[in-house]
């Protein structure tokens, strides 16, 4: 029953988490989806709803962790792991606080960053042809600012749902590194050389960022014409003549991103496991004995994995595997 | 009926959707259902209403906007070749049959809270562990039910919920 979907390898972190593939392909389609290449762009899939099978293009795909990436990656020395795992286990560090530094501050914010991401004279990733492309958004940095600004606030969405201690802390972390990031960009990649100028830009997103989020969680909240005015003002710059297909699939894709993440377990998300599925892919929902069947399974897994002892002491955590 | 009459019904559907859309609890600089109601009013031959083109009056005319843009060399600090590429990544208003009928059935969607439904969260996120009050407290400040103390403020500051 599960026809599972072709996927590129950079989603593959989601098949994994989830033990199955979370999504499937069938051929009624209450929605049309997108495909990508030789294929009716996204925003013309209102007009056929004939499902065929997904083509995905890989080139250009988001650099993902993990044993596929292929980014060289450091590694600590033997004994100087050791190390770190006797004080963790000696000192009975909290590692699920340790974590948001690398999870939200690092992996988070970088495929927050990726989405929107583009430089002028070089070709688009497949993500930031849906905004820039089939959008039509200007390509600025202040554009970019607003597409990061979306995925962030998904991101706090779900991670007000984790324990008040540690959502907290990763919503923290992420807003850290974002503007610590933005600073950076500013000097280097935006040639500015006042810090006056950068400190006033920094404060202007500072606010931004605290608008957009209260706006969409208005949104989010009540209704999907709420959210869809929340956006129009934010990611479109409240523009004229805006093509109201436009909105509607970027309402769908806020709408169907944060039903992954509600049905990903804490420990999961917590775990960095999450990642954005692209616009191209058409996400359907879940039935009710796949979804249980899901969990059964990852809780299957994780308990499997707290009995064996098996783990270093870094690894561990306390966040809840069924939820 | 001509295309002509069809993208003119069509303008006249899209403005009774966006009669639907719910008023908006602040005064934000552009609002989405005054500047589309009007455009769309446009298109499908209706009267403006008296409280839109009051309220477009108090905005700078195109004049206004002329002279300071011929004044600065770049407006907002932006380079005349970048504004160009921006002007030209706008789409502009031209509809045809099937673009009208594509942003009727868009914003009946939206209206229909299609995506709310079809893509139900549930209270997981709605009422999240963290801060299981945390949307209905906004909610309620906006909607202007329950209007916190200083207080109630003070907590949220220190403690963060």
């Amino acid at each position: 029953m599960l026809k599972s979907v072709i996927r590129n390898p950079g989603s593959r972190s989601i098949a994994r988490v989830s033990g199955i593939n979370t999504f499937k392909s069938t051929s009624v389609q209450p929605f049309a989806y997108y495909s990508t290449t030789g294929n009716p762009s996204p925003l013309e899939q209102g007009k056929d709803n004939n499902g065929n099978e997904m083509q995905f293009n890989t080139k250009g795909a988001p650099i993902v962790r993990g044993k596929n990436s292929t980014t060289t990656e450091y590694k600590l020395p033997k004994w100087k792991e050791a190390l770190g795992e006797y004080v963790i286990k000696t000192f009975g560090l909290d590692m699920d606080k340790i974590r948001a530094g690398p999870v939200s501050g690092s992996y988070y914010y970088s495929i927050c960053k990726e989405q929107g991401l583009q430089y002028e004279n070089e070709s688009l990733s497949d993500s930031a042809k849906f905004f820039y492309e089939e959008l039509k958004l200007p390509r600025t940095f202040s554009q970019w600012f607003q597409i990061t600004a979306l995925h962030e606030w998904m991101l706090f969405v779900r991670m007000r749902a984790m324990p008040f201690k540690y959502g907290r802390n990763y919503q923290q972390k992420l807003v850290d590194k974002t503007f610590n990031d933005i600073e950076m960009r500013l000097f280097d990649e935006m040639k500015i050389v006042s810090g006056r100028i950068v400190d006033q830009y920094s404060k202007d997103f500072n606010s931004q960022l605290k608008g957009a989020v209260f706006a969409y969680d208005v949104g989010f909240y009540t209704d999907d014409t709420t959210l869809a005015t929340a956006v129009w003002r934010n990611l479109f710059g409240g523009r004229k003549n805006i093509d109201y297909t436009h909105l509607e699939a970027v309402v769908k894709y806020i709408r169907s991103q944060l039903y992954v993440m509600s049905r990903m377990s804490d420990r999961e998300f917590a775990l960095g496991k999450f990642k954005f599925v692209p616009a191209t892919e058409k996400i359907n929902k879940l039935t009710v004995a796949e979804e249980k069947e899901m969990k059964e399974k990852i809780i299957k897994k994780y308990e499997e994995l707290d009995k064996s002892g098996l783990l270093l002491p870094s690894d561990r955590s306390n966040l809840s595997y069924d939820n | 009926m001509s295309s002509y009459q069809t993208v003119r019904a069509g303008a006249k559907q899209v403005v009774k959707l966006l009669e639907k859309f719910p008023e908006e609890p602040f005064k934000y600089l552009v609002s989405f259902k005054t500047t589309q109601l009007e455009r769309f009013s446009r298109i499908a031959g209706l009267p403006i209403s008296q409280k839109d083109s009051s309220e477009l009056s108090n905005k700078a005319s195109i004049d206004t906007i002329k002279d300071v843009v011929n004044r600065t060399s770049g407006p907002l600090g932006l380079q005349k070749d970048m504004l160009k590429k921006m002007q030209a990544a706008i789409p502009h208003d031209q509809f045809s049959e099937t673009s009208m009928k594509e942003q009727v059935n868009a914003l009946s969607n939206l209206v229909g809270n299609k995506y709310k439904t079809y893509y139900d969260v549930g209270d997981k996120l709605y009422k999240p562990a963290g801060n299981p009050e945390y949307y209905q407290r906004i909610i309620d400040d906006i909607q202007g039910k329950k209007k916190e103390n200083i207080l109630d403020g003070l907590r949220t500051v220190f403690m963060g919920r």
